[in-house]
């Protein structure tokens, strides 16, 4: 193992302790939040890889998580397998969804590529996991419900042992954080990135550039399949409600404000979508100094959101985490004393 | 043995030619030129040897096998590797990831163990850096090795371009214009570089570039290209005294050669002394267009410095040069589409120095930019009528129609669908109907037959009875020169030289050498010729033709002070003294 390697297996043993504890003791509420946070954070993950690593935009990835979770939920509710069973399906499930979603990536780029994700949101939203044709993939109106479950002799069904179910989640988080750290790190990582600087130099310098673009929207599919899988978990059943075209578009909004090229904003943005509008609804309304009513819903979430997006594009380019990333490291030059590199003038 | 061997090849862009029936043998081990004026085909040959488009017509073998169905990716791990024109670095990656890449790239590396970060590929990984840090090190880069390629100057991205392409362990190294942008010095240190890189990697090498500097010094054979055919091909030295090619990159050299393009010439004599007296009168009330100590560029490139330029109401100006001169960024800088970093724009009196681009156009400046600037979609007449829209002119279409009849014909039809000479008509009856006062048109016969492109200069006359002032950049020096009244020679980023036009069309030896630069031994002729003392030195007359500007500046300026004394041209007296040192 080169050190490299070793730091980056001690930064995840240290955030696992540290973040395992951190919903311990609270009321079931925000221990789901936690939960949930990890299934955004999935979702966030699988767009560092897509976007922020490969350069490739896509509006669909709570589409792969949907299907991830639906897929689980039939699997475990309707056919009566184990729960790992369950995961094993989604995600695989997922991973084809996002190689045929990647085959019209390999003609096109940016918006045009946008809108065919989105369109692909909206129809799933729309025609399959709302339809009746589906009901056997779906569960029909009331979506599968699971009720008791466990993952290797663990019980970690929603209802008495959320907090079991929580810890797996976010030891797999951790694991699949540090692989991807890897993988930008590795030839593999250094090649989606070719993609997303130049796709023209990429292929003529020996990229396959229809392999590494199918296989990050492989990946990346996978990886918002394995976060949305263990939802019917925490929830308890599956609707498709937290999967449809909005969610698709918040996830990315929350990538790129907390910095789409970062793995460690993956968990800051996943805790920022599940915690904050769940505090909000909760203690968004009141009487402020006895007189002025007032009431915040999750509606002022999503404009909350848009503030700050556009906010960050124009203060923090780099996200939020890049930011934070940025200035540590200006800091670190300053206690190691090292000069500061001199400014070319422009 | 051949290595590459082509047969044949032709790809059309829509109505475009850009290459037509074009074979080419390489040799191992050879290092050969391609060269040619603008829009030649060179660099989509390029990409039809490299697989980044597919040619309509032809064979391309490397080392024996097909490339037909070999995608980009394939052919580079065969040995094929290029580096571009306009940079393509991955400005993300540090240089020395971006050599790391194409490592391993050709070494068919596992994802899955790269993420695992497996024993396998921890090994690859530490050979990849090694040996890119090697190479690194063979091209005086290490200490840039971890910076952000994005954040180098032009000149050392294009070494970490070369770089990188020679990391892949090429057999065959494309190189498109390695030399643009770069001084002298810099361009004959890596002219040296290239041989150096023959012999340490024992690569072949097939060279485009505008400086004939480097491509005569370096290249053991040299094909010209010419709108998309092989014009001629042969030793460097048989190349550059080929009158073919002299033609075609100065255009046509006397009226009687020119055929129609006489005609235009005489047209063209009698406007002139009318003119004249317009001229006169708009001196008096101040230029139009004056520019003073102008400099601008792109991100860490200043490309232009210290231009100062005026163009008089009605007058036509040229600007001519060789590429990467800085004539284009000039027009840029002017029409507001890039801010001036220096300097001032006054524009009829005005000061439009950073003004937006739009406002200038509406005080009566029209840009028709380089690549013309069309909406592919738009019909012909939408794009004449969005042009008077936007200017509040009145709609003249009529007008526009009966200077380009051609246009009258197609109006339904879109933009996009139009031939290269009938689109750049388009653009320049957008410019007319805007009812500019100064029409700058940057390389209006680029990539254009040479029958369409003397009606278009035909064109500039009608402007200038119409008393708009032109400002022109132009490759085909001779067709500019004929129809301006006064030229400005670009070099290096700056202004080398102002004359009449009649002048220069006279001295040719001025021009010459600014496009073809200097054959090796030639700045030993000047010298001699300069100092007038006679050694018993046989000079080719010819090589006199193509005499570089480029010569050692003490030699310039004595020949131009003796010059001065005597009255009379630089060039003309340079190519008097030639003769003296042939006759003795």
């Amino acid at each position: 193992m080169m050190p490299g390697h070793i730091v980056r297996f001690a930064i995840a043993i240290v955030a696992f302790s540290i973040l395992a504890r951190l919903p311990v003791g609270l009321d079931p509420a925000f221990q789901f939040d936690a939960a949930l946070a990890i299934v955004w954070g999935f979702g966030i993950l699988s767009l560092v890889l897509l976007t922020g690593y490969a350069g490739q935009v896509s509006l669909c990835q709570a589409t792969f998580a949907g299907v991830a979770a639906y897929g689980a939920g039939m699997t475990v509710a309707g056919m009566h397998g184990g729960y790992l069973l369950g995961i094993v399906i989604g995600v695989l499930a997922a991973t084809v969804l996002g190689v045929i979603v990647g085959l019209p990536a390999l003609r096109l780029h940016g918006i045009t590529l946008a809108i065919v994700t989105l369109g692909i949101a909206l129809v799933f939203d729309k025609y399959v996991f709302q339809d009746h044709i589906f009901d056997w993939f779906t569960g029909g109106t009331g979506g599968w419900q699971v009720t008791q479950a466990s993952l290797l002799g663990i019980p970690v069904d929603s209802s008495t042992h959320l907090l079991n179910a929580y810890d797996v989640m976010l030891a797999l988080f951790c694991v699949v954080a540090v692989l991807m750290v890897n993988l930008h790190q590795s030839g593999a990582g250094r090649r989606f990135r070719a993609i997303r600087d130049s796709e023209l130099a990429a292929s003529t310098m020996g990229v396959n550039l229809t392999r590494y673009k199918l296989l990050a929207f492989a990946i990346s599919a996978g990886i918002a399949g394995l976060g949305g899988s263990f939802y019917p978990l925490i929830a308890g059943s599956v609707s498709p409600q937290p999967f449809w075209v909005f969610t698709s578009l918040q996830l990315a909004a929350i990538g790129v404000l907390m910095g789409v090229r970062y793995v460690p904003a993956a968990a800051l943005g996943g805790l920022f979508m599940a915690v904050v509008p769940d505090v909000l609804t909760r203690y968004g309304h009141g009487t402020f100094m006895n007189r002025f009513n007032y009431d915040i819903s999750y509606d002022w979430f999503q404009l909350a959101v848009g503030v700050l997006l556009v906010l960050q594009l124009i203060l923090l380019p780099d996200g939020v985490w890049g930011d934070i990333r940025a200035r540590a490291s200006r800091a670190w030059d300053v206690v190691r004393m090292k000069p500061r590199e001199e400014m070319r003038p422009a | 043995m051949t290595m590459l061997r082509i047969r044949n090849l032709g790809v059309r862009f829509g109505g475009v030619v850009a290459l037509q029936d074009v074979s080419l043998d390489l040799n191992r081990g050879e290092i050969l030129g391609l060269i040619g004026p603008n829009g030649a085909g060179k660099t989509t040959l390029f990409n039809c040897i490299s697989g980044v488009i597919a040619p309509n017509e032809g064979t391309i073998h490397f080392e024996g096998r097909s490339l037909r169905f070999a995608p980009p990716h394939e052919r580079a791990r065969r040995g094929i590797a290029r580096t571009f024109q306009n940079l393509q670095l991955w400005g993300s990656m540090t240089v020395l990831e971006n050599l790391e890449l194409p490592i391993d790239a050709i070494a068919r590396r596992n994802t899955l163990s790269d993420a695992l970060g497996l024993p396998f590929s921890q090994y690859a990984e530490r050979a990849a850096s090694e040996r890119a840090r090697g190479i690194l090190h063979a091209l005086d880069l290490g200490r840039h090795a971890h910076r952000l390629a994005a954040d180098l100057p032009a000149g050392i991205q294009r070494r970490v371009e070369l770089g990188r392409a020679l990391a892949m362990r090429p057999k065959l190294l494309l190189l498109d214009e390695p030399a643009a942008g770069l001084d002298a010095s810099e361009t004959e240190h890596l002219a040296k570089l290239l041989h150096r890189v023959r012999e340490r990697f024992r690569v072949s090498m097939l060279l485009v570039d505008h400086d004939m500097s480097l491509v005569m010094r370096v290249c053991d054979y040299i094909y010209v290209l010419d709108f998309g055919r092989v014009l001629s091909r042969g030793e460097p030295s048989a190349v550059r005294n080929d009158q073919k090619v002299i033609a075609a990159y100065l255009g046509e050299a006397t009226p009687e050669t020119a055929g129609e393009g006489a005609e235009a010439v005489v047209v063209t004599a009698e406007p002139r002394v009318q003119r004249a007296d317009a001229v006169e009168v708009a001196r008096s009330t101040g230029p139009l267009l004056e520019v003073k100590g102008m400099a601008a560029g792109y991100g860490h490139l200043e490309v232009i410095r210290d231009i100062n330029l005026t163009v008089q109401a009605g007058e036509v100006v040229a600007c001519i040069g060789a590429n990467g001169a800085g004539k284009t960024t000039t027009l840029r800088a002017i029409s507001g589409v890039i801010r001036p970093r220096a300097g001032r724009v006054t524009f009829g009196g005005a000061d439009i120095t950073g003004s937006r681009p739009e406002h200038i156009s509406r005080m009566g400046l029209a840009h028709v930019p380089e690549g013309r600037g069309l909406f592919p979609r738009l019909s012909v007449e939408d794009t004449l009528r969005l042009a008077t829209d936007s200017a509040g002119t009145p709609d003249r279409l009529a007008a526009a129609f009966e200077v380009f009849p051609r246009l009258k014909q197609r109006r339904r039809q879109a933009v996009g669908t139009l031939s290269g000479g009938e689109q750049q008509m388009v653009a320049m009856a957008r410019a007319l109907l805007t009812q500019p006062r100064l029409l700058m048109i940057d390389e209006m016969s680029q990539g254009l037959a040479p029958t369409i492109v003397r009606q278009l200069f035909q064109m500039i006359d009608v402007f200038r009875e119409q008393g708009t002032a032109v400002l022109l950049v132009e490759q085909f020096v001779e067709s500019a020169l004929a129809v301006a009244d006064r030229a400005y020679i670009f070099e290096h980023g700056s202004i080398a030289h102002e004359a009449p036009a009649e002048e220069l069309r006279r001295d040719r030896g001025l021009i010459s050498g600014s496009y073809l630069g200097s054959a090796p031994d030639s700045t030993e002729a000047i010298e001699v010729a300069a100092n007038g003392n006679g050694h018993h030195r046989v000079v080719d007359p010819q090589l006199m033709e193509i005499l570089s500007m480029r010569v050692p500046a003490e030699v310039k300026r004595a020949l131009e002070e003796r010059a001065e004394r005597e009255g009379r041209s630089a060039g003309a007296l340079a190519l008097e003294l030639l003769e003296e040192v042939n006759h003795n």
